[in-house]
């Protein structure tokens, strides 16, 4: 009978069951999320701009906020949606929101309900949300032609004529801007059937990122927030501590340890192949 | 004994919070092997989605677009919800003919919206493209030598990765190089979008890892 050569350590490594690799990085996320250190982060360009254009608002403008993410994403697009209507209400602008998408319709409403208590903003007043929306280029090619008569009523009941908000507005043109929040493409409408006036700014997750660039390139948009990661320079620009600082640490640790394994991964390919060949 | 107390689900809210943590655990435990906890939850997942998106399709668009007028006297909107429903007709070899007046319509206004939507998403970016300095002038003072080279290096590539796309005719010499270096820069840039879903696929794990540590257990994360 044959005797059976003893693996090499590149052969082990080869054959390391995957689940070691899941319970590896499941740990160290859990290690590097409980570090009571805070990674700084380096604006990017488009976080940056995003930042100054809701800067340049003035108290009182009306921003459309459009959220279209459900649970399923609530780890990039809920910190997103957190930092942009702190730094809205911090402007004292008032705001509407809407979604197309059924589940962040009561998610949007919940976590701007929190946040308005929070800054003392007043529903119906200074913020209403406009409910669930089925056709997006519908809603913003109605919006446009006439803001009341196309949203009716708000997700309360209260139709929109009696709707302090909505005081002056008489369509999407009475607004200053459009923010997206979102893990789909919707941008792309907003961008072709909005009121030329309308600035648009964009919250993808970092999966829809790589696609926007175009947009950002031609001036399409005006700024973009990529995921968790970006909401974690808004928070740094805005000085405070959210759900994207947070995540910071194990996000990047677990990159490092992603391209760890990549590379070792590949030294042992590489390695088993030498030794086969030799 | 308070903090046991607080832990366990004697409340509506850590109920919830307890079905949160059981629903992610069950999701996750295909990491370790195919098992009927994994697949009931996967299919509660789903029903619950489809069952959720039924309210607000009530509440916001059948109610307050339909019923809602109707009930105010707006009587016209009655001939509506049934001219859509002849778009069931499909399933009908006698009525068939009716279901294609409703996906003409579709067609003629989704055809209709595509214009504008082309004009508006893709001529701004050829006109941006076209509009590059790629030289510094007195006629542009603000530019600064970074963004003559970013320029260059965009329309170096941008014309690389068309090459690519060239199908016309045989690539060869000159033509069959700038083409590999296209695709070479196509696999760049796939390699980038790569990498950004890598960090989405991590900051959903660490999400949940953050409601099992912080929701759940209570733990304070990230320094506080």
């Amino acid at each position: 009978m044959q005797e059976m050569r003893p693996l090499t350590v590149w052969e082990r490594m080869l054959a390391i069951d995957r689940r070691w690799l899941y319970l590896t990085l499941f740990v160290s996320i859990i290690v590097f999320l409980l570090l009571p250190v805070r990674l700084p982060a380096v604006i990017s360009p488009p976080v940056r701009k995003f930042y100054d254009a809701i800067e340049r608002l003035q108290p009182g403008d009306i921003v459309m906020v459009s959220s279209n993410w459900s649970a399923s994403t609530i780890a990039e697009n809920q910190p997103q949606l957190e930092a942009v209507l702190r730094h809205l209400m911090r402007k004292k602008v008032r705001f509407t929101l809407m979604s197309v998408e059924a589940q962040s319709r009561d998610i949007s409403l919940r976590l701007a309900n929190r946040l308005a208590k929070e800054f003392g903003y007043e529903y119906g007043k200074d913020w209403v949300h406009f409910g669930f929306y089925t056709d997006l280029i519908v809603a913003i090619k109605g919006m446009t032609n006439d803001l009341p008569a196309t949203v009716k009523q708000d997700v309360k009941g209260t139709p929109a004529s009696q709707l302090e908000v909505l005081k002056g507005v008489k369509s999407l043109k009475d607004y200053k801007m459009v923010i997206d929040v979102t893990p789909s493409s919707t941008v792309p409408y907003w961008i072709s059937y909005r009121p030329k006036n309308l600035i648009v700014l964009y919250c993808p997750t970092s999966v829809m990122a790589a696609e926007a660039y175009t947009f950002l390139d031609s001036g399409q948009i005006e700024g973009m927030i990529t995921g968790a990661k970006g909401a974690q320079e808004y928070e740094q620009l805005l000085g405070i501590v959210g759900l994207g600082t947070r995540f910071i640490n194990g996000i990047q640790f677990s990159h490092v340890l992603i391209i760890l394994t990549i590379l070792l991964g590949n030294l042992a390919l590489f390695m088993q192949r030498l030794s086969r060949e030799a | 004994m308070e903090w046991l107390q607080q832990f366990l689900p004697f409340s509506w809210d850590r109920l919830s919070v307890w079905m949160g943590v059981i629903c992610t655990l069950a999701i996750y435990s295909i990491l370790y092997r195919e098992n009927p906890f994994y697949r009931f939850f996967e299919h509660l997942y789903i029903g619950l989605a489809a069952g959720y998106s039924l309210g607000p399709l009530l509440v916001d668009i059948i109610h307050k677009y339909w019923i809602d007028p109707l009930l105010h006297g707006e009587w016209p909107w009655v001939f509506v919800v049934p001219f859509g429903l002849y778009l069931y007709f499909i399933y009908s070899e006698r009525y068939g003919w009716l279901s294609r007046i409703i996906i003409g319509i579709l067609i003629g206004a989704s055809a209709g919206l595509f214009f504008q939507e082309f004009a508006s998403r893709y001529l701004p970016q050829l006109n941006s493209t076209l509009s590059k300095p790629l030289w510094l002038t007195s006629a542009n003072p603000n530019l600064v030598i970074s963004n003559v080279i970013n320029n260059w290096i965009f329309i170096v590539f941008l014309l690389a990765v068309l090459t690519y796309f060239t199908f016309s005719f045989e690539h060869r010499g000159p033509v069959k190089r700038v083409a590999t270096a296209g695709r070479w820069f196509l696999m760049i840039g796939l390699g980038a979008m790569f990498g950004n879903t890598v960090m989405a696929r991590m900051a959903l794990l660490i999400g949940r890892i953050y409601y099992l540590l912080s929701d759940w257990l209570g733990i304070s994360i990230g320094g506080g």
